[in-house]
Formats: C-alpha cells, structure tokens, sequence
C-alpha cells in the first residue's frame, strides 16, 4: 500500500497545483472580462442602471441563434455582414440549426452557461425563457418598437417587460391550388362566406373525382388551424391569464371534420398523413400536385408555390362567418431576443434595432420572416416583394378590418403542446382513440405541461 | 478499471520492495494513465455523479437544479408514457437480439465453410453493421418501408398493396427490428473467431463414430460455442436497450406514429430536452442502468445452466 501511495501522492499533488493555476487564471479572466461590461451585468439586477453606451472603438462579439432552412441561413448572413461594415467594431458569430434541433441546442446551451447574445425566438417558448431569466426586458434598452402595431407587439409583452420583437407577421391560412380544384371539376369556393360544412362537402368532392387527388391534408398536429376554429366559437387555446380557454366539445368538433375528410377520401389515410407531417411544405400534398388544398402560414406560400411550379390562392379559413365572430389572426412568425447576461448589451440592442428597424436589413430579408412587422420598413420595401410576397401583402391588407385581435401569449410550457397535439391527432386518425377521449386525454396532459 | 487492476497485480508481484526505480516506474505508469484518468473523471464519472445528484432535483435547465427528494422515482410509476416506452424496449430488445444472434451464427456457419472469396462476403456482411447506428440508414429505412417506398414497390409486382410500415403504429416498431436484425455483422465476426476456436479433431471423431451433420452440429459446435453466444448475448442486450438513434431518425424524434416507437432512452430525451424535465430524465436514465444491471446480472446468473467453458 504505502508504496502505491507514495508513488502517487507527488504528481497528485502536482496535478491540484496545476488545476489551481488554472482556475485562478480563467478567474481573472472572467473578472477582466466583468470589469468591461460592469454596466451589463448590473442591468440584470436595477432597472434604473443605464445600459453601457455603445463604444465605436472597443470590440465587440456577438453570437446570434437562429432556425431555419438554407435559404434564410444565406439571408441572415448577408445582414450580418450589412451590420458589421457598418460598426466594423462588432463581430456576429452565426449560429444556425433546423427547427427541431434549435429548441434542444439552445436549452442546453443554456444550461452549460453559454446563452446565445442575440436569439431568434417563437411564442410558444418566449415564456418560458423570459420568467426564467434568461432573456432580458427589451425595454430597457435604446431599440425603436413605435412603428410596430401594438397588437403584434403586445404578444412579446409580458410581466411588465418586452421579451422579444416580432421580426414580421404572418397569418395561417388556407392555401388552394386552382389547377388541382379545374382538374377535379369542382369551383373554388368564395372563401368570405364558406361554412366548415361546405369546406368537408369541397374536400370530399375532390378526392372523389378520380383524379387521385386529395381535397386537404391534414393539418391537425398543428395548433393554429385549431385555434382559428376555437376563436370562432369565441373561445381561446390559451387564456390571457395562461390557462385553457375552450370546451372540449369543439376539439372533438375538429377531429370529427378530419376524421370524416379520412373517411371519404377528402385527406389521406393516417399513415399517409403521419409521413406528410415529417415531410415539410416541400413535400406536402400541395408542394407535389397531389392535393388542392392545405392549412400553411403566409410566409410559406413562395416556397411552396415554387415547389409545385404553378400559382396557388389564398383562403380564408371556413367559418368565418358563421360562428359569433372570426377567428383568424396575425400571428408574429418570430421575435428576437437578447440574453439577459450577454457582455455586449449596447451591441446586442444595437444589432437587434437594425434588424427590425433598418430597411436596408428589410431589403434582404424580404418576407422570409413574414412581412416586416415595422410598417415603415414593409412600405420601403414592397417594391422588391416576389409576386407571393405581394400576394400574402394584399391579403393580410384585406384581413386587417375582419380580424378581431391577436392571441394571448402562450403560458409556459407551451412549448411540449405541439408534441401532444401530433401525438394525440395521429391516436385519433388512426382510431386508437374517440376523439372523446383524445379531448380528454389532450387536457389532462396539457394541463400538467402548462401548470 | 483494467488498468486499475494492473497496477494492483503489479504492485503484489513487487511485494513490499520500495526501489527507487520502481518509485520511477509507478510514476511513469501514472502519467501515460494520465489521459485515460483525465477521461474517466471529466467525462464519465463526473457526468455520472451530476445526474445522480440531479435525478433528485427539479431541474428545467434554465435555472437553477431545486432538490425534491425521491418525487422524481415515485413520478415514474404512474407515467403512462413512461411505461409504453418500457413496453415498446422490451418488445424490442428481446424480439430483435434472439434473430439477430441467430442471423448471425447462420451466417457465421455459412461463411466457416472456406469459401472463395470468403474476406469479400465477410465484409460485405460486416457492412451493415458498420452502417446501421448511422442517421444516413434510418433516413433510407424511412424511405424504403415508406408508402411509396422500395418494400412497396416489389410487393406491388405480385398484386399486393402494402401500406407506410413506418408510419403505421402497428408495423413501425416491426422495421426498427428488421433493421436491427439487419447489423448483425459485429455478432457474426465474434462467432466466426468462435467456430475456427473448435478443435477439428472433435469432428473427426463424430464422423468416424458416424455422427451426421446435423448431429454435429447439436452436440459439438454449439455446446462448444456457448461462451461466444452468451458474450454476443449481454452485449447485444446491453446495446439493444440503449437504442436510440433509429428510433429517432425514422420517427422524427416524436417516438410515433401514436408513440409506437418511443423507445426508452428517446422517452428520456423528450422528457430532458424538449419538455426541460432534465431532474426527470436524469432519474429514467438511472433506472435505465439498474435494469440494464438487473438484466446482465440474471444473464450470468442464468449462465450457470447453459453455457458450456471446455477448461
């Protein structure tokens, strides 16, 4: 023993001298680095202390997170490169994944200490990041929000505070396919006064012409179509106060209309439908001809509408007339947000201002975050707008005076509901349960998520 | 641990001698195990410790771990997703490890014969096994047992129409297992070094005492065999029941269609990462080690019975 022990015990001891020397120097370090943004770190606990200024000669570094496919990775390079020729003074280290991996990385990510200084966020998660802490109260920093209507604004407000800024809005609609519905020989609907019962009779129709097309894909793994349903009914997914807002009566009205579109060849089987889910707009039925209809966001229209290689419409949802009141509304695709513990909060602001606010980051970004939310940007740049774009522009312009208001901030937890919602759809479509039970199932299990 | 062992067998052999160069020696043997302890400590003991401490935490990764106790333990027992992924494992586990021992030893058979060519079909059957945890083969599993897919592109030249395997909550687990029947190429080489460990004269004898092959077979080549199937058997069990990677490629990460594929560890993964339950998922990865532990150990226990060591 002692000399297995003795041979040991002097490296070790080595060892732990070296480990001391290391900590004590990445300590300094830190402090160094603390010292800098002394101001920053400070604004976390008093909102009275004034951000640190904007300094044109010290440098900074920023890493900004966001989710996307190729083509918006290639834009929101292009406006970073924009931003840093004109503070040379700022490096933006990007920081991209695809949608289901953002939410993974960017929690874990946190977790380890490394919070992203500049994040693409969605309201489904804003609540989640902001009640924790870990993404900071916009409002105390010099960015411009007074050319943003207060209804999209107001959806990234909460707790006193603004957690994020809609980058630009976006409304779910239903997107019709002219050439799928002449080949089917059936009329394209008068989408101001058609009923859900008209929507089943089109859908059914279409997939019963024989011209292995369907009428719809399915769309209820999704909460937004649901949403749009429950708000005609004047109820609410969510509650302004974060809780369920609906009857579980109208979720089984929902799954009842899927479920006889399935049975009468008006949407796909369900096995079809769970393939189509993971497939993405350019794989769905109305990317590949294959269906005359689908419930997608206006934003999305260009890349489907390339996919498919033909023009397609935009639908209002049925029933908007029917029910006590309408139930579409502009949603904000996508917010940015700050770190709450970034060390370059002046540059952070400074960077997240130009996003929103500068139209020349609105001439790159055109509409792939949705139209511009700052309304002098949409106008500056509405020249350059690909003919979808203009086409969603003009829409949502003849929506503004039918929709009543947005939708509340999602409670925390909001995030998993996704998750249940496909899972409990494809139990439904596949029969495994009632929609009865589904209802059941969906709130219990949405309750304890959101609790 | 091996080299744990060494160093004590060493230090036995050197009894209580105390040179000064075997005080060089351990010191030189401590720093070329250096990087192997740096590893232990950094990247699986300390891990380790973390999420045994955190397996008794609310923990959502965004703040701070708050200590709760045994809540999370408890928790699991009226999970009822929680107890599908166990189902969904088992299934899995104890459908897909016999066939693929079996494929393999069968294939492993076959190959034992000398053969020309013999290093081209090994590697080709070892192929598969190289490729099969990989993300690129569970895409081309999705898209092969799809609706539109290969499977059903050849069943549909004999007049029959097939459905999305993957995609159907009664067939997809039914793929998953095919696929891991699929890499049994790293069991298959183990019982090939196991079939040229059999002394020819054994058979020499069987066949001079007019034993057919058959015969053979039975009473020489498995019983012989015993110690390489039950080695290929943890291993395979032990593995099988961390998969993870196909689960959640083929299923998008959702373990679906209706939870089908929800595999355990892919349960773990929902549960830490996109519900932030990490205290939750820390507690499952724990009862994950204690029935894997659970199970090697009635596997060695069950041994006893079975398996045959010719020493």
């Amino acid at each position: 023993m002692r000399s297995f022990l003795s041979t040991t015990s002097r490296p070790r001891r080595r060892l732990l001298t070296a480990t001391l020397v290391a900590t004590t120097a990445l300590t300094l370090t830190a402090c160094g680095q603390a010292d800098d943004t002394s101001a920053g770190a400070a604004s976390e606990g008093a909102e009275a202390a004034a951000p640190a200024e904007f300094d044109p000669d010290e440098e900074y570094t920023l890493r900004y997170a966001w989710w996307g496919s190729d083509v918006r990775h290639g834009l929101n390079q292009q406006v970073i490169d924009a931003f840093t020729e004109k503070y040379p003074n700022v490096t933006i280290v990007p920081d991209f994944t695809d949608w289901d991996g953002y939410w993974d990385k960017l929690a874990t990510g946190v977790a380890g200490g490394d919070t992203p200084d500049v994040i693409m966020q969605e309201e489904r998660y804003l609540r989640d990041y902001g009640e924790r802490g870990v993404i900071a109260d916009l409002n105390d920093f010099d960015i411009a929000t007074d050319k943003i209507e207060e209804e999209i604004l107001s959806v990234g407000e909460f707790d006193g505070g603004q957690y994020g800024i809609p980058t630009g809005i976006n409304v779910y609609s239903v997107l019709a396919n002219p050439a799928v519905f002449e080949k089917a020989g059936v009329e394209m609907p008068d989408d101001e006064t058609w009923t859900w019962e008209e929507y089943q009779d089109i859908a059914i129709e279409i997939g019963a012409s024989g011209q292995s097309v369907f009428g719809m894909q399915d769309h209820g793994y999704n909460e937004p179509g649901f949403m749009v349903f429950a708000r005609q009914r004047g109820e609410e997914l969510y509650t302004p106060e974060g809780e369920l807002g609906y009857q579980d009566e109208t979720l089984v009205d929902w799954w009842n209309i899927a479920l006889n579109l399935q049975k009468n060849g008006g949407q796909p089987s369900a096995s079809e439908t769970v393939e189509l889910e993971t497939g993405g707009p350019e794989q769905s039925l109305l990317g590949t001809n294959r269906g005359a209809m689908g419930a997608w966001w206006t934003n999305q229209l260009t890349a489907i509408q390339t996919a498919a290689g033909t023009d397609l419409e935009l639908l209002r949802w049925p029933g908007e007339t029917e029910g006590e009141r309408t139930g579409m509304y502009f949603k904000p695709s996508m917010y940015i947000s700050m770190s709450a513990d970034t060390e370059a909060p002046a540059a952070a602001a400074m960077f997240i201002d130009f996003m929103v606010n500068d139209p020349e980051a609105g001439r790159i970004l055109l509409s792939d975050r949705g139209l511009p939310a700052n309304t002098d940007v949409r106008t500056a740049v509405e020249a350059q707008f690909t003919a979808g774009d203009v086409k969603a522009a003009e829409f949502m312009k003849d929506l503004e005076d039918e929709i009543v208001d947005g939708v509340p901030t999602p409670p925390v937890g909001a995030g998993e509901v996704a998750a249940i919602l496909a899972r409990i759809n494809s139990e439904v479509l596949f029969e495994r349960m009632t929609p009865e039970e589904g209802a059941q199932q969906f709130r219990a299990e949405v309750e304890q998520a959101i609790g | 641990m091996s080299a744990l062992s060494e160093l004590s067998t060493l230090r036995k052999q050197k009894g209580g001698a105390n040179s000064p160069t075997e005080k060089a020696d351990g010191r030189w043997s401590l720093f070329f195990l250096g990087p192997w302890y740096i590893g232990l400590i950094l990247i699986t003991a300390g891990p380790l410790l973390a999420s045994l401490y955190l397996s008794f935490t609310d923990y959502d990764l965004l703040t701070d771990p708050q200590f709760i106790g045994v809540e999370n333990y408890t928790q699991m027992f009226s999970d009822p997703r929680l107890i599908k992924s166990l189902q969904v494992t088992a299934i899995y586990v104890f459908v897909s490890v016999p066939l693929q021992l079996a494929a393999a030893l069968g294939l492993a058979l076959l190959l034992d014969r000398g053969m020309r060519g013999l290093a081209l079909y090994r590697s080709a059957f070892y192929l598969p096994s190289l490729l099969g945890g990989s993300v690129a083969i569970a895409i081309l599993w999705r898209q092969i047992f799809g609706t539109t897919g290969l499977i059903n592109q050849v069943l549909s030249i004999f007049g029959i129409e097939g459905q999305g395997w993957v995609s159907h909550p009664d067939y997809a687990l039914s793929t998953l297992i095919v696929l891991n029947v699929w890499t049994f190429g790293a069991p298959m080489i183990i019982f090939l070094a196991g079939l040229r460990q059999i002394p020819e004269m054994y058979y020499e004898a069987a066949s001079i005492d007019g034993a057919t092959r058959l015969r053979q077979f039975w009473s020489i080549t498995i019983p012989m065999l015993t110690p390489i199937i039950f080695f290929n058997l943890v291993l395979q069990l032990i593995g099988a029941m961390q998969t993870f990677t196909q689960a959640f490629v083929v299923s998008g990460g959702s373990g679906g269609p209706a939870d089908s594929t929800l595999f355990f560890t892919l349960y773990l993964y929902q549960q830490g990462f996109a519900s932030l339950n990490m205290g939750y998922a820390s507690a499952m990865a724990w009862l994950l080690l204690i029935l894997t532990a659970v199970l090697t150990a009635l596997n060695f226990l069950l041994s006893k019975y079975w398996v045959f060591y010719n020493d």
